[in-house]
């Protein structure tokens, strides 16, 4: 797997959890517990993007893997 | 009329008026914290079973009385909920034992309670050892209540300085196959919800004996057919998991790239996904 793939994957990855993150944010009662997933939401929805940018990158650098 | 059917009668009415009362004066009397509820509950006792039997007497007598003493103690509960002096002249205060890891000899001999009692008294809260205790009180009630010196009290998480995450009450939504709309709205959920998580794990409402919701809104459910797996909710440790992988990809890319900007950007977002790890494991640990 080249690396485009794999960080491609791994941003699979980031949205998987910034979904669940999110839906236990919803689904908490605490209002503590709430705070703390979506913060964590927050954070990988940043990192989340650098991602992003780093695929789009990758893609100029290596078109043969554009997809 | 029979003397049967004067029997039946009176139990009936008798049983009707211990109930009221019984409801009047609340959870206190049946707990008979005080002096006071234990005279007045093992009297109220005898006079109704005695105005039962007694059938050469006449019933109202007894009812009066029952009656007198329900409402003698609800007197007293209201003027002990007023005054400090009435309650500790009522219901009496708790006597000190053991202060400071000693035992106070004289507030023993002033209950009459021997050694051998108060070590008992001890031993039910599972103590062996006088020395351990750092104070004790004989409640009105005559029971003991002791505090352990420090060192001899159970660990908590605080002991330890762990976060533990704050948890609510788990509400029990389903009940015998049908679902509890009062439990369903304080857990803030709909039945919309209840619906779609029954039908993820694959059951029908009228398989469910028994649903219930915990704070992090996760359904765990107890069905009729015992044979039948349901699995557990694993959402969060599967989260964690994710999340895990996750940081170790971004490290492998930060090692693998030879672009100095790019390496950076991977190795901050590493050490953001381990604080994220670091913040989230005891909310998806327990």
């Amino acid at each position: 797997m080249t690396i485009a793939a794999s960080v491609k994957q791994c941003l699979a990855n980031m949205k998987g959890i910034e979904a669940q993150l999110s839906s236990l944010a919803i689904n908490s009662n605490d209002e503590d517990t709430q705070g703390v997933f979506h913060d964590s939401m927050v954070t990988i929805s940043s990192i989340k993007k650098d991602l992003q940018t780093r695929v789009l990158e990758l893609e100029r650098l290596e078109p043969q893997y554009k997809g | 009329m029979p003397s049967w059917i004067d029997l039946i009668i009176r139990s009936f009415v008798f049983l009707a008026l211990l109930f009221f009362m019984t409801k009047i004066l609340g959870k206190k009397q049946i707990s008979e914290l005080s002096f006071f509820e234990y005279v007045s509950g093992i009297t109220i006792g005898s006079i109704a079973g005695e105005a039962i039997t007694g059938l050469e007497k006449n019933m109202f007598q007894g009812m009066v009385a029952v009656i007198i003493f329900s409402l003698a103690t609800l007197f007293a509960d209201i003027l002990a909920l007023k005054s400090k002096s009435f309650r500790d002249f009522i219901e009496g205060r708790g006597t000190v034992l053991i202060k400071d890891g000693k035992v106070l000899e004289e507030n023993l001999k002033k209950e009459k309670y021997t050694i051998d009692e108060l070590s008992a008294l001890l031993r039910q809260k599972d103590i062996y050892r006088v020395a351990d205790v750092e104070f004790a009180v004989l409640e009105p009630r005559g029971t003991l209540s002791a505090l352990l010196k420090k060192e001899n009290r159970p660990l908590t998480p605080k002991d330890l300085q762990m976060k533990v995450p704050a948890e609510k009450e788990p509400q029990t939504v389903i009940m015998d196959g049908s679902i509890l709309d009062e439990a369903l709205r304080s857990s803030g959920k709909s039945r919309g919800w209840l619906e779609t998580e029954l039908e993820k794990l694959e059951l029908t409402l009228d398989n469910v004996f028994i649903g219930q919701v915990d704070s992090y809104g996760e359904l765990t459910v107890d069905i009729y057919d015992d044979k039948i797996q349901v699995p557990s909710p694993s959402l969060r440790p599967l989260l964690l998991a994710s999340l895990k992988k996750t940081q170790a990809d971004l490290e492998i890319f930060s090692l693998e790239t030879e672009d100095e900007k790019s390496k950076a950007m991977y190795d901050k977002n590493a050490k953001l996904v381990q604080e994220t790890i670091d913040k989230l494991t005891p909310y998806l640990t327990s």
